[in-house]
């Protein structure tokens, strides 16, 4: 496996000088910081005096409308996290292999006494470890960010973080595999519609689960085959801190209660269960295979 | 003595429908011999090549590469291939590839020290810092030559090495052939240059349209009073339709 270091290696080096994966990460730096110090000078220039309850009800604890502006920020970040992790996906899913295929490089490593899965591993390797450290660098700006706020959900941010990633890896492995057999534009347009339906059919489970599709059987039926096999997103219990400080803001303010918090809190998606886990484990496992079996296949 | 490599009955086609890009290849090289293999475009020599450096599967046939099937990594440790217009990860330094490469060979890190400088001066890039995309054709092709001798290989195959070089370049390969062939590496050798193959190889054999026409040892192939080039052509317009025709445009004058 000493070709598959120097392959992953090599392939860091070559990420690290690429401009438009500096560019997606300046682009993401300079957002989490406008959104941290944006939502930071709302909450002290414009919150003065304000309530959430009924007319003439008291302004609320600074405490916790930090809180829940923290949330706030966490929840847009989260958001931002992902589309960034996406486009970091795409953009090496689109030249770790492909590449080094089109560009004939892979004619003089191939002649080389390395085996195709010591090249895969390390491909796979080095742009799994180029996507942690993008994102990872982004999240822990953000829990800098956080920490105007007062701090407290770094570990929700970096649960989600490790979701986003977890997510991210899994486009990419697509559209490592694809850019294998065809034009990487056309593999980042086939995988980017395989996402979006995949998307669209665990939204609909969700629904489903929640009870907001109803009684037909048919239905359920077809969503659960789908559902099981679409990869499944990856999620932290982020939406559901969200809702919680939301809860606690408006209940302090509304001395009749904010509703039934429990109810609240089931009609947004959890963390992922084991069983969703264990599923994206296999999924990441068949499609590191499809690069794998694609790399073997391919002539140069 | 044994073959350092022998193809036998070599056939290759890239789509079903398409016809043979190479047709029944069978040759084998010794150690200390040098093989040119010459052909027009599209006679198949490249692909004979890259079946034996393991970067394309024959349909039928077999090859031998050091008694191991090219597949296997561990039959390419002994093989230097230096491809036709060889192209390199672009963000890379010529040095840093020539590391990448000595460490798939498992080179050392004292061997790596010793070889990667020495061979960025023989291949005239020891002072070139710029990144492989801004290399000139010419110079990759330099570092093309440069990674396939960087593993001291038992077997050599230069596919069009000297195609972008300058007549300094050229004769600095053939320096090289020389010296290599006599310290008992085996050469295979893809050129279009055939006073060159003249000067450097010892047999040949000439391809057309994948099938090999003739072959022997170069006193075999050229009989005394004529030169490879008048008896590669006549083969191979015998094999193909002759191309004589100039377009009429140019032709009338026009």
């Amino acid at each position: 496996m000493n070709g598959a270091a120097s392959v992953a290696r090599y392939t860091l080096l070559e990420l690290s000088r690429r401009r438009i994966l500096a560019v997606f990460f300046s682009i993401g730096a300079g957002g989490i910081l406008l959104i941290g110090v944006v939502l930071k000078l709302f909450s002290s220039s414009f919150t003065q005096g304000i309530t959430f309850g009924p007319p003439g009800s008291a302004p609320p604890d600074p405490a916790l409308l930090n809180r829940f502006l923290e949330v706030m920020f966490i929840s847009d970040l989260t958001g931002a996290l992902g589309f960034f992790a996406l486009l970091v996906a795409f953009a090496i899913g689109m030249t770790a292999i492909y590449h080094d295929l089109e560009s004939g490089a892979a004619v003089a490593i191939f002649s080389k006494p390395v085996s195709r899965l010591a090249f895969t591993i390390g491909k796979v390797a080095a742009a799994l470890a180029a996507i942690v450290v993008i994102v990872g660098l982004l999240s822990i700006e953000a829990t800098l960010v956080g920490l105007l706020f007062g701090g407290g959900l770094e570990q929700t941010l970096a649960v989600e973080t490790i979701a986003q990633v977890g997510n991210a890896l899994t486009l990419m492995l697509i559209v490592l595999a694809l850019s294998t057999w065809m034009n990487n534009i056309v593999a980042a347009i086939v995988a980017f519609i395989y996402n979006a339906a995949a998307g669209i059919v665990i939204a609909l489970h969700n629904q489903m689960v929640a009870g907001f599709l109803g009684d037909n059987e048919t239905l359920k039926v077809g969503l659960n085959v789908l559902y099981w096999v679409v990869p499944h997103q990856l999620t932290s219990d982020a939406a559901r801190e969200l809702v919680k400080a939301e809860y606690d803001l408006f209940s302090s303010q509304n001395q009749g209660g904010g509703g039934d918090l429990s109810q609240a809190i089931a009609a947004v998606p959890g963390p992922s269960s084991a069983t969703d886990i264990l599923w994206w484990l296999f999924v990441i496992a068949v499609f590191a295979s499809l690069v794998y079996y694609a790399v073997r296949r391919r002539q140069v | 003595m044994a073959a350092v490599v022998s193809v036998d009955a070599l056939r290759k086609r890239y789509r079903r429908r398409d016809p043979w890009a190479v047709d029944g290849v069978t040759f084998a090289l010794e150690p200390g011999q040098a093989f040119g293999l010459l052909g027009p475009n599209g006679s198949g020599k490249t692909s004979v090549v890259k079946m034996i450096a393991g970067l394309l599967r024959p349909n039928e046939g077999t090859i031998s590469l050091f008694g191991s099937e090219p597949g296997n990594p561990a039959a390419r440790a002994d093989l230097g291939f230096s491809p036709e217009d060889p192209d390199f990860p672009k963000f890379l330094r010529a040095a840093e590839v020539l590391d990448y490469f000595a460490s798939l060979l498992g080179l050392d890190d004292e061997e790596r020290k010793r070889r990667i400088p020495e061979t960025l001066a023989f291949a005239g890039l020891d002072k070139e810092k710029r990144q492989i995309r801004q290399f000139s054709k010419g110079m990759k092709q330099r570092l093309g030559i440069a990674q396939a001798i960087l593993g001291r290989p038992k077997l050599l195959i230069l596919d069009e090495p000297t195609a972008d070089l300058d007549p300094l370049g050229r004769r600095d390969v053939r320096a090289l052939i020389e010296s290599l062939k006599n310290s008992g590496v085996a050469i295979l050798l893809n050129s279009h240059l055939l006073s060159e193959v003249e000067l450097v190889c010892d047999t040949v054999a000439i391809l057309a349209k994948g099938k090999v026409l003739k072959e022997g040892t170069m006193a075999e192939v050229v009989p005394e009073g004529r030169t490879l080039e008048e008896v590669f052509v006549e083969l191979v317009e015998a094999s193909t339709p002759k191309r004589d025709q100039l377009p009429s445009f140019i032709k009338d004058g026009e």
